[in-house]
């Protein structure tokens, strides 16, 4: 089996590009080392049988969910909006934008004038037949006075009007060839026009819901007439919340579910030697896991001292000895190895004590202590990795303060404001918005406050790069800029773990989220 | 051999042998822990071996050190924070019960409100008005006590009011102060020593368990309850990590009561009362 | 006496409305903002003013306490902010669980640990009270998560005969609850036991110095007799009110056996709601741990002057 990560915050989700096809199925290749079975996923793909209740454990829900996409934030809800609704687009397991609801498109020449064909003869689960006047509503809901978290990612859209019953206008403000892509958001899902009751939804998925406790459980049933052939195969679907990880593997061990999301990687190497488990990795698509300095707040307006920081941390140890191996290394920025764009000259950057004691002595700060905050409300492990970045500091005689602040407001209290704090990024959906959101001079969330002209601009010529090879050299550019001078050290890449009962097909790597893209209950059966 | 007059039992100096050994190595630890206490040394949750005798934690580092450390931070913060409540929680419930109703009622109220108040938003507002450091988690830990001991001390020193003696103290004319210190006090002390011992002993876990909201002990430094929390997880697939800071949690809980058991048992044996004598 | 009790419940009244004041002011001073916590990290000042002035929190304080004490007078708790439901319909059948839950293991743990304690007490220094005593020493040697995991290995994991799940439903029936609930009771049990148990060894042994118990045991009783009839209802001060504090933590305080054993209670909705800074939702569930606590703290002082001769006939 295969598996792919998803983050866990309230940060929006990124998706792969469609440029990332290639490289995604290399890697996901990669992935297969751990769990040769992999690739029987495809051999599965035989007949799908219908029938069973399909019980899902999964992390990443809260006793305040709704239904209405406007706030979703993690893993349940997305699962859940995707068992009674659909997107506009879907996106396959190597991450390519596929038609949904939208059945296809096409852009004219600059990618700013896109028309989108809608598909027909979807009916909502009320009979109503779904056409384009539906799908301009569901993407209305989340622009203008909004609390949507997908508002920021649609302000490129200038114009969106229905050409006819089937097809969609869009103009943007400026070419974009990711635009689809963009669609994809998981906060993006189809209602019926004017469609307001939230805690009742009406979709054109394969389900309909049947029961919503928040935080406890939500219980679907097969509607039967569903439009995407050999999909929603379970007669009833159930997805319990089940916060801690350790009762999540409890409870498909002795069979109270028959699949769970977020494996601890501690027990992944145990959970795979049991033969009626089924576990499946997605490599280094997670989250980035970072300490993020603020390049303008002394001491670390200091060059020098950044480079000793990434010199003295000591990946290899942190991700043995807390992800269990189960982690790539970071570059020091927040791309991947996923990403086409991901820049392979650059030479993975190693602990080196000697390197950072030349570089602290340098930066000439005598024996300063800095201070590093953490949290578990960063994620679990962070006071853990804070730890060994410690330790590994000692080695080049460094002292490094580890200050342990709360869980609770940890993203409102310390990130964007301590000098030096510890961050997690999940992937975005391009190259492009990953610089941009990250280190680009006019987002909010730009944490390591490092602001360059000279970036930006780089990033401005490769938005509008046609070639590729340019493109490529532009954005390798970009990544060796942040590596040697920003604020961040972006030291791990985790993988995504989800493990399934024997018996579940369809249990398939996908490139963009964990739970075959959220969309086990619609992509699975019971062999 | 005696202590303060009396001569312990068996078991008594069988308490008071396991709180000196974790006494003497708390204040010794770096001459006796084999490693450093932050440096991590192994493999994450490594077997119990000749170079690890208890193993390794959950980042590599060896569990025996870390227990020795652990010591210093796990029993000092528990003997103050018990010691702090106490004091507050004694004084404000025999005051309670000896100082009249309005007094009893004030001070009964307060507690109530306090008690009523959800641990986690108590403690979220405490950090947010005093920040965190080692001095707000004890105070923290200590009020908070305080409330429940003051629940104990207020009921068993109501019982002990409507006594005799204490009645003829009043009669007397004595003080509140001396009433509470010379007739209360004494009379009332075998259940609260017993919640001493329970108490303290609940303060090693109580101290780890605000550790999410950064009020506790700051790494890298050990603490025993810490140390199951950063643990746990390692037992729910078979693995005995967790198991060391527990046992020495056990050994100090046993042996604090052990000496509890004893110091109760001088107290309540004056004639043919007692089954052992 | 009647008297005293109804000062007594009177003021526990009173001390639930100083609470509800507390309570309203302490989730507003919590420190974080309500519309970003909901909104994370996607917020925009804009979006964050719009939200804001949705939810009403743009108006004085005391005017949305007062609003908000009299419409829980009536019952209406409000809507959570955060996925606009109901507080009553949501709270409610997740307080009935917590109490049920706090009730089964109170069931199991109260009378045991009082009868071991007596049974201890009557064999002081013999190997039954040391036996007893260590073994439930050890169990809060641990936190409450330890129990549970080892429970959950053994129990649900390596010989399946319980549920680690204990997730409890309406269309669930009384015997399939206790069973689907059973480990997280047990682990409750086990960490309430041992204070309880001591407290009333201690407590008992502690009238052994008496003059009346001597005077009993100058009657020719026996041990046991002694202890039961005449040391134990006057030692029962100090064992109601750790019970009542036990019992309390059964409601209050069991949040991780919530979490551990996916059981849907009232600490798990409080800890969501303070996380999102659901406000009504944090005030709902702290008024009704407040009424919890106040009600079980009555009852402990009502009962105390009941069963203390002394104390029910004051002079």
């Amino acid at each position: 089996m295969e598996e792919y990560n998803k983050l866990k915050h309230m940060f929006d989700k990124g998706s792969l590009s469609r440029r990332d096809f290639m490289s995604g199925v290399a890697m996901i290749g990669a992935g297969m080392a751990v769990a040769p079975s992999l690739l029987s996923g495809t051999a599965q793909a035989a007949t799908p049988k219908v029938g069973g209740t399909f019980r899902i454990g999964m992390e990443g829900g809260s006793a305040t969910d709704s239904l209405d996409p406007r706030t979703y934030a993690d893993s349940v809800m997305i699962a859940a909006s995707l068992c009674v609704m659909n997107g506009l687009v879907e996106f396959d397991p190597s991450g390519k934008p596929t038609g949904e609801l939208l059945e296809s498109w096409e852009a004219k020449p600059g990618a700013k004038e896109w028309v989108f064909n809608v598909r027909k003869g979807v009916k909502f689960s009320n009979g109503k037949t779904m056409t384009a006047d539906d799908i301009l509503y569901s993407i209305a809901i989340h622009r203008g006075e909004t609390k949507s978290p997908a508002k920021g990612i649609l302000k490129q859209i200038t114009e969106i009007k229905k050409v006819n019953e089937n097809q969609i206008a869009v103009t943007l403000e400026a070419g974009n060839a990711d635009f689809p892509v963009i669609l994809g958001d998981y906060h993006i899902v189809v209602v019926p026009d004017g469609f307001t009751d939230w805690q009742k939804p009406i979709g054109t998925g394969g389900y309909t819901l049947e029961s919503f406790e928040p935080g406890v459980r939500l219980v679907f049933k097969r509607r039967g007439d569903y439009w995407k052939a050999g999909r929603a195969n379970f007669d009833m679907v159930e997805i319990r919340n089940i916060q801690d990880p350790a009762a999540r593997t409890a409870a498909l061990q002795s069979g109270q579910v028959d699949a769970i999301n977020r494996l601890d990687p501690r027990t992944v190497n145990l959970l795979m030697k049991d033969k009626k488990l089924n576990v499946v990795r997605t490599k280094g698509t997670g989250n980035r896991f970072c300490f993020v300095s603020r390049v303008t707040e002394k001491p670390f307006d200091n060059k020098d001292l950044r480079l000793a920081l990434k010199y003295g941390i000591d990946r290899e140890k942190i991700i043995q000895q807390v992800y269990n191996g189960f982690a790539t290394p970071g570059n020091d920025h927040t791309l991947d190895a996923l990403n086409p764009f991901y820049n392979t000259a650059m030479p993975q950057r190693k602990y080196d004590p000697d390197k950072a004691a030349f570089h602290f002595k340098k930066a000439g700060l005598g024996d300063a202590k800095i201070e590093l905050q953490a949290s578990e409300g960063a994620w679990g492990s962070a006071v853990d990795c804070a730890t060994l970045f410690q330790e590994s500091l000692k080695k080049a005689k460094i002292n490094l303060d580890v200050k342990k602040v709360s869980a609770d407001g940890y993203w409102d209290n310390v990130w964007l404001k301590a000098p030096f704090c510890a961050v997690y990024w999940g992937r975005r959906l391009s190259a492009d918005q990953t610089f941009t959101q990250v280190y680009g001079s006019a987002s909010d969330w730009n944490d390591s406050n490092w602001r360059v002209p000279e970036f930006d601009k780089l990033i401005g010529e490769a938005r509008a790069e046609l070639d590729e090879k340019k493109r490529k050299e532009l954005y390798f550019h970009a990544q060796e800029m942040i590596a040697e001078d920003g604020g961040m050290i972006c030291f791990a890449i985790t993988d995504y773990l989800d493990g399934y009962a024997k018996n579940v097909m369809g249990a398939e790597a996908h490139a963009r989220y964990d739970m075959n893209d959220d969309r086990i209950a619609e992509k699975g059966w019971f062999a | 051999m005696k202590l303060f007059g009396y001569k312990p039992t068996a078991t008594a100096w069988l308490g008071l042998a396991i709180i000196t050994i974790f006494i003497v190595i708390a204040v010794f630890a770096d001459v006796i822990a084999p490693y450093s206490e932050s440096e991590s040394v192994g493999q994450t949750w490594d077997d119990p071996s000749w170079d690890f005798l208890l193993g390794t934690d959950n980042i590599g580092r060896d569990m025996l050190s870390r227990l020795i450390y652990g010591a210093r931070m796990t029993i000092g913060v528990a003997l103050v924070t018990t010691i702090l409540s106490f004091l507050i929680g004694t004084t404000a419930g025999f005051l309670a019960a000896v100082g009249g109703t309005v007094i009893d009622q004030i001070l009964s109220r307060i507690v109530d409100v306090m008690l009523s108040i959800p641990l986690l938003i108590f403690a979220l507002i405490i950090l947010s008005v005093f920040g965190s450091s080692i001095v707000t988690l004890v105070l923290t830990l200590a009020v908070l006590d305080s409330t429940r001991v003051f629940r104990l001390a207020r009921a068993v020193a109501t019982n002990l009011v409507v006594m005799e003696y204490v009645e003829a103290a009043k009669l007397r004319g004595e003080g509140l102060w001396w009433i509470m210190r010379r007739e209360i006090l004494p009379n009332a002390l075998p259940p609260m020593i017993s919640e001493f011992g329970l108490r303290f002993c609940f303060n090693f876990l109580f101290v780890a368990s605000l550790s999410f909201l950064g009020l506790g002990i700051q790494p890298p430094y050990a603490d025993w309850g810490g140390m199951v929390r950063d643990n746990g997880k390692a037992i729910s697939f078979g693995l005995p990590a967790p198991l060391w800071p527990a046992l020495a949690i056990a050994m100090m809980t046993v042996g604090v009561n052990l000496v509890v058991d004893w110091i109760l048992s001088i107290n309540s044996r004056p004639s043919g009362a007692s089954a052992e004598m | 006496m009647l008297k005293t009790i109804a000062v007594r419940i009177v003021l526990g009244i009173i001390t639930l409305w100083a609470v509800s004041i507390l309570i309203f002011a302490a989730t507003e001073i919590l420190p974080g903002d309500v519309a970003s916590a909901i909104l994370g990290q996607g917020a925009t000042p804009e979006t964050l003013a719009v939200f804001r002035h949705e939810l009403g929190l743009d108006r004085p304080a005391y005017v949305r306490y007062l609003e908000w004490f009299f419409n829980a007078l009536h019952g209406d708790l409000g809507i959570a902010m955060t996925n606009k439901r109901v507080i009553v319909d949501v709270i409610t059948p997740r307080f009935m669980n917590t109490l049920f839950l706090a009730g089964y293991a109170a069931l199991i743990a109260v009378p045991t640990s009082v009868v071991l304690g007596i049974i201890a007490a009557i064999n002081e220094g013999k190997f039954i009270d040391r036996f007893v005593n260590i073994v439930s020493l050890m169990t809060i040697s641990v936190p409450e998560f330890f129990i549970a995991y080892v429970l959950i290995l053994y129990f649900a994991v390596q010989f399946e005969i319980f549920p680690s799940l204990s997730t409890v439903f309406p269309e669930m029936g009384f015997i399939e609850k206790i069973y689907t609930t059973a480990l997280p009771a047990f682990t409750l049990t086990m960490l309430v036991m041992a204070h309880m148990l001591r407290m009333t060894r201690t407590s008992v042994l502690s009238i052994m110095s008496q003059p009346y118990i001597e005077m009993a045991f100058l009657k020719g009783l026996t041990r046991s007799q002694v202890i039961v009839r005449h040391a134990l209802p006057n030692a029962a001060a100090p064992i109601i009110s750790v019970i009542a504090l036990n019992l309390a933590y059964l409601i209050v305080g069991v949040v991780v056996i919530e979490v551990v054993f996916v059981y849907p209670g009232v600490g798990q909705f409080m800890v969501d709601g303070v996380t999102k800074r659901d406000l009504p939702v944090v005030q709902a569930c702290g008024l009704i741990f407040a009424g919890a606590f106040v009600g079980l703290n009555t009852i402990a002082d009502v009962l105390a002057i009941m069963v203390n001769p002394r104390l029910r006939h004051p002079r």
